[in-house]
């Protein structure tokens, strides 16, 4: 190969030399000159096209040839120009290369220059040497082709895969311009054809060589697929190529045979452009084309007629007629999979490869062994493709890696024999041996667990308010079926470990799906039982509770690992609270005292329990349990870190603390859009059950000098509301809430009303409930409820009696729940009332003490207290004497408490004896 | 917590002014004002200089005016009085309201207005001596550090200055509440001093009761004004004279308490300061000790042993006292309080006697 590069070199020079003539030169001014003829019209509208097209390519090449001279004589700094040149040049190129597909010389020469600079890089002595521009040059030019050939690695590491054919290809285009050229300046061409021919006589032979080493059973079909190979890796990996050949066909077709463009109709419209340029060049190559024809002897004919379609897909892989066996299929996998992870590797190539090679083995039967190997490893490869965790899947890869899944889980399932595990080892695999059951390395469920992640991915770094997002989030019923396969296959076949494993996958994808159909069931009540029977039929089978039960069941009983199950408790709470089964949820979080140590769970699960909690408090308000809502939810709102806290958006504050690798890491932990609960709602959740319990508190205690407030959020909103220097109405949530409040304080339970639930609210918060008006018609109850306890606690001092008919007036409630409140109230000593039967009416006591006695008893209090610390500055005073006063008044106090109780006491023990 | 109080401050070119007043006044009343005089001489042997308050009409009007025009709710408003010292009764025949001070204008020249105001008014011939100033105050709540520093300032300046301290809200229950104090010579004695450690308070035997003297206040008519007065009377209804028997007022009761409360709570921190203090100083005395017996018995082995006793050490410098509180505001507090109570003794007595009162007319209507 090595020898192709020094005649590509050679003649490289020659053209370059050449190639100031060429720009002079008018380019169509030698096709006068052609003996070789096709119509005149046709020739004209080709023209046009091509010297579009040519123009771009010859400035490029023009460009080039001064990189090359540029590179010989080390002149780094004119290189670079040029190079910034070229890649203007390029630019300008786009539209036509696009069309085109990427001029293999252009990649050449990226590909060369780069190696080049490398080779000066490494070469220590020679930097020395070099002139302080040129070094400066030199670093900025290494920089600058790296960073360019980026976009062409594909195309590069192609090259340098096999360089022979671009070195091929490229002396022939130089050839071309050396021939173009050679109207004036017959010699040169001469030699030119000379090197030309030298090569292409000794291509062939180079191209078996290589293939020989590839193909240890090379039979006599060799030339055969030589030529295929040939051909197909011309076509794939460069069209310019191809339609060289193909230009060369068409000569050789316009000389022998009339019909043969028929066959090449239906190839790229490009290929034109390059078939009258080879007419241009027929002549001069008539001698050489003679010679070729001898060489190859038909192998090119065939190649038009044969495999065009089929092969064309295919690069090198086995030479046509080999034995396709396992061991070859398994050695070509394995030469594949070595170059995996390795630096150069193309990973893109390699799936490809891989995917061949299935195809391959499908062709040719080799068994599902190796087809389900090959799949793994094809898997395997499309998670390897993105270097950094961070990045996620393209869609295309994505939609290549579900259908991978997919098919292998069909031929898992069609397959029974075939025994899958990671535990089995490479040596002990089982690929073709069909007597036996067929043994695969590789582990079904780390796959899918690994798509699943990958999934996430995807999710996080959509954005959610895209359709973009919703596209993909169709293909979560996707990911839900491939799991729920795996979860089949593996309840056959896996261990309990590996159920449990794919059971919580399972889990994690179910448990936050609110079951409409299954609350739609409970909705309409067995009345028409055979009918909602047969609906039940048609809606399949389990609902998502039961479901839900059976899976966290068996984890529950089977798993070994804490984290799964702590999991799955959750999922199965969480799941509970969205369905308002409050009661189960409680139970299970209780049972599970999971609150005692979430502390020591690693970040994602302390994020599930969060979620958890967040859903228990939701729930617990829905049934109309505030305390409890409220007590749920009071960690992580009281924080002020709700999302933060819900894995639902990193806080901005603290931005400024952490540096970038901790960013990364909470930013994978971000729970994907769909997922996320309302902060919202949740907030006004809190508000909302905190305002119910407060408010009635605070008018309780409104003159106790030493009340606790219940929740810290809900008085920091009060405050806030209350310092607005002008108060209009209300916009926000939170601004509906502290007017509602205010509201309550005076008992105003109406007012109170209309600003909890009203169009707006309704459009925030209530509606996004699933029985969104049972929660409203709830929360009227509670408002009432708690607005006649507020009522009662402030102005209870203004009445004397007052009628429970009119209180049940005043609150719409009904008699019996007015009665219930008030007595509950009497009984825990809030209201110091008693109620009067006949009359229903509430007669209060006063025994509550005035504004002034309760002044007044502060004071006395406080006065104590003064005289205590009083007494101790007495006590330094007097030393020891200060003992004295202390015991004299303590004996006092003690005597006053045997007179008035113990001395009662003791009367009785005496009658006693 | 609720006074914005502005330190009332006599300029030197009042004192200036005021001396040279004092001068023409002394000059013009020579033959009536040797007892003051005598008395000024005596102020610093224990009696004050000021035995009597003698108000002009005038000035009460013009003091309640201004409150009522400018004061409210918490807010002060102080001015300056105008008169001069007859024998020992101290006449004060004017006043002039000072300008409530805000944020904006804190570039307000108070020393220049004042001087304007005094000349201006000399220039119309009424009298222009400076002998005090006057300042409203809410529920009572004017004994603090202000007030103490703008009295002892003009007191010192001007030895017969009074302070007039109008109670609106006392007045408004319909008895007028205005009163003249000053600093008694023992508290003027240890500001003078300014130090306020616990051992000049007690050198100085004083206590919350020695710290202001209240001065008879008499408030003098014209004649003409007394005929008009009377004249009014017999014209005014039966209700408006009545005022001060209105029975609603618990409120009145509740403000003084909570006040009252405040204070204590302030004097609670006080005294734990102080004992902290106190323990304090104890530990470090025996720490003291200890060393000292230690130095000693080292000394003595030493000694024993026949070398040279250490060197005396500064014991000062090893045991810093720690740094005593001033108790000036604990005494201040003690005043307040002294004061509250006093108003609240006041209070409820007159308000027991206005109950009893309606019980015995509900009685002998029924």
């Amino acid at each position: 190969m090595s020898r192709f590069f020094t005649t590509g070199s050679d003649s490289e020079s020659e053209s370059s030399l050449s190639g100031e003539e060429l720009v002079t030169k008018p380019v169509g001014g030698n096709y006068g000159k052609q003996p070789l003829l096709l119509s005149e019209d046709e020739e004209d509208t080709k023209r046009v096209v091509r010297s579009a097209k040519d123009k771009r390519f010859e400035e490029l090449t023009n460009l080039i040839r001064t990189i090359r001279n540029a590179m010989k004589i080390r002149d780094v700094t004119k290189c670079l120009e040029e190079f910034e040149l070229l890649g203007k040049a390029y630019g300008k190129a786009k539209s036509i290369v696009d069309k085109e597909g990427v001029p293999r010389f252009y990649i050449r020469i990226l590909a060369d220059l780069e190696d080049y600079l490398n080779e000066l890089w490494e070469d220590k002595e020679g930097k020395k040497k070099m002139n302080k521009n040129n070094a400066k040059a030199l670093s900025t030019l290494r920089q600058k082709i790296r960073k360019y050939n980026r976009d062409f690695e594909s195309h590069i590491t192609n090259y340098k895969q096999n360089p022979e054919q671009s070195a091929d290809e490229d002396a022939e285009k130089n050839e071309e311009d050396s021939e173009a050229s050679s109207d004036e300046d017959e010699d040169e061409d001469g030699v030119s054809a000379a090197t030309f021919l030298k090569k292409k006589s000794e291509a062939p032979s180079g191209d078996s060589r290589k293939f020989l080493k590839k193909m240890e059973d090379e039979d006599e079909d060799s030339e055969d697929s030589e030529d295929d190979e040939d051909w197909d890796t011309g076509s794939t990996s460069s069209d310019s190529d191809s339609e060289e050949e193909e230009g060369k066909q068409t000569v050789l077709a316009s000389r022998f045979l009339k019909k043969a463009p028929t066959t090449e109709e239906d190839k790229k419209a490009a290929e034109k452009k390059r078939e009258d340029k080879a007419k241009k060049k027929h002549d001069r190559k008539s001698k050489r084309l003679d010679e070729e024809e001898e060489d190859n002897e038909g192998g090119e004919w065939e190649r038009v007629r044969g495999g065009v379609p089929l092969v064309k897909e295919k690069p090198k892989m086995f030479a046509k007629g080999t034995e396709i066996t396992h061991a070859v299929v398994i050695k070509k996998l394995n030469e594949i999979l070595q170059a995996r992870g390795k630096k150069g590797t193309d990973r893109a190539a390699q799936i490809e490869l891989l995917q061949l090679l299935v195809q391959i083995a499908s062709e040719n039967n080799l068994g599902e062994g190796v087809i389900v190997k090959i799949k793994f490893n094809i898997i395997a490869s499309l998670y390897d493709y993105n270097p950094n965790l961070a990045t996620y899947m393209k869609p295309e890869m994505w939609q290549k890696c579900l259908d991978c899944i997919n098919e292998l889980m069909d031929i898992l399932f069609a397959n029974p024999n075939i025994f899958v595990g990671e535990n089995i080892l490479e040596e002990s695999e089982n690929l073709h041996n069909v007597d036996q059951p067929l043994r695969v390395r590789g582990c079904i469920l780390t796959l899918v667990e690994r798509m699943d992640e990958e999934f996430t991915k995807i999710m996080q770094n959509t954005d959610p308010h895209s359709q973009e997002y919703v596209e993909h989030l169709k293909d979560e019923a996707q990911v839900c079926a491939i799991i729920e396969r795996v979860q089949r296959y593996l309840e056959e076949k896996g261990t309990t470990e590996e159920i449990c494993r794919v059971y919580l996958r399972r889990i994690l994808h179910t448990y936050y799906k609110f079951d409409y159909k299954a609350h739609q069931r409970q909705l309409t009540p067995p009345e028409g039982s055979s009918k909602s029977e047969q609906d039940q039929a048609e809606n399949e089978g389990e609902d998502s509770a039961v479901l839900m039960e059976r899976l966290c069941k068996y984890i529950y009983a089977k798993d070994r690992t804490d984290r799964i199950r702590t999991c799955a408790i959750l999922c199965h709470i969480y799941h509970h609270a969205l369905h308002s089964r409050w009661y189960q949820a409680r139970d299970l979080m209780l049972m599970s005292h999971l609150q005692d140590n979430i502390q020591h769970a690693d970040p994602p699960v302390q994020i599930l329990y969060n979620r958890t909690m967040v859903q228990l408090g939701i729930c617990a308000f829905r049934q109309g349990l505030t305390k409890d809502a409220h007590n749920a939810l009071l960690d992580i709102q009281s924080s002020g870190r709700a999302k933060e806290l819900l894995g639902q958006g990193l806080l901005l504050r603290s931005l400024q603390e952490r540096n970038q690798e901790q960013e990364k890491v909470e930013r994978r932990r971000q729970v994907p859009f769909h997922l996320h609960i309302n902060l919202e709602l949740l907030e006004c959740v809190y508000l909302v059950s905190a305002m119910l319990l407060e408010i009635p508190y605070m008018a309780a205690h409104e003159s106790d000098a030493r009340r606790r407030m219940i929740s810290k959020q809900f008085h920091h909103q009060l405050r806030v509301g209350e310092r607005q220097p002008l108060l209009g109405p209300p916009e926000s949530m939170r601004e509906h809430v502290v007017a509602a409040s205010k509201a309550m304080k005076m008992g105003d339970w109406k007012t109170c009303h209309s600003f909890i639930i009203n169009e707006k609210m309704n459009g925030k918060v209530w509606d996004l409930f699933p029985e969104a008006d049972k929660v409203r018609t709830m929360l009227v109850r509670k408002i009432q409820e708690e607005s006649l306890r507020t009522y009662l606690f402030t102005y209870s001092s203004v009445y004397d009696s007052i009628s429970m008919e009119t209180l049940s007036d005043m609150f719409e409630l009904d008699l019996p729940t007015v009665h219930s409140i008030i007595s509950k109230m009497i009984i825990n000593e809030e209201l110091m009332a008693s109620l009067d039967q006949p009359t229903q009416t509430v007669v209060m006591h006063r025994t509550e003490p005035t504004a002034q006695q309760n002044l007044a008893l502060q004071l006395a209090e406080k006065l104590g207290s003064l005289v205590e610390n009083n007494e101790r500055v007495f006590d330094h005073k007097q030393g020891t004497y200060g003992g004295y006063f202390r015991d004299q008044k303590d004996g006092y106090r003690k005597n006053e408490g045997y007179m008035r109780r113990g001395g009662y006491r003791q009367q009785q023990s005496q009658t006693a004896y | 917590t609720h006074r914005p109080h502005a330190q009332m401050i006599p300029s030197a070119e009042a004192m200036a002014s005021r001396k040279e007043g004092t001068g023409s006044a002394a000059t013009s009343s020579s033959s009536t004002t040797g007892p003051a005089g005598k008395g000024k001489g005596k102020g610093g042997s224990g009696d004050s200089a000021v035995k009597q308050v003698q108000i002009d009409g005038l000035v009460v009007l013009k003091i309640i005016k201004h409150y009522q025009e400018e004061g409210q709710g918490t807010e002060v408003v102080q001015g300056v009085l105008l008169g001069l010292v007859v024998e020992d009764r101290l006449e004060i025949t004017n006043c002039f309201p000072f300008p409530q001070h805000t944020e904006d204008d804190a570039d307000f020249d108070e020393v220049q207005y004042q001087m304007e105001m005094m000349r201006s008014l000399r220039h119309v011939n009424i009298d222009h001596l400076h002998v005090g100033w006057y300042q409203s105050t809410y529920y009572g709540s004017f004994v603090t550090r202000a007030l103490l520093d703008s009295q002892f300032s003009y007191q010192h300046a001007i030895e017969e200055s009074v302070v007039l301290i109008y109670d609106p809200i006392k007045t408004a229950q319909g008895s007028l509440s205005l009163k003249a104090y000053r600093l008694t010579p023992k508290l003027m004695e240890v500001c003078k001093e300014k130090d306020f450690s616990p051992e000049a308070l007690k050198k100085g035997n004083i206590t919350f009761e020695h710290m202001f003297e209240e001065v008879p206040i008499v408030i003098k008519n014209s004649h003409l004004i007394n005929v008009l007065m009377w004249e009014l009377e017999k014209k005014s209804a039966v209700a408006d004279k009545h005022e001060l028997l209105s029975l609603a007022s618990s409120n009145h009761l509740g403000k003084n308490l909570q006040l009252l409360m405040d204070r204590v709570d302030e004097m609670s921190q006080d005294i734990v300061k102080y004992n902290t203090y106190m323990r304090n100083t104890s530990k470090q005395q025996q720490q003291k000790h200890q060393y000292q017996q230690r130095r000693q018995q080292e000394n003595m082995q030493r000694q024993s042993r026949g070398e040279p006793p250490l060197p005396e050490e500064d014991l000062s410098k090893l045991f810093k006292p720690p740094q005593p509180p001033a108790r000036m505001d604990s005494l201040l507090i003690a005043g307040q309080i002294n004061t509250y109570c006093q108003n609240i003794k006041e209070f409820t007595a007159q308000n027991l006697g206005k109950l009893f009162m309606a019980q015995a007319l509900q009685e002998y209507n029924n």
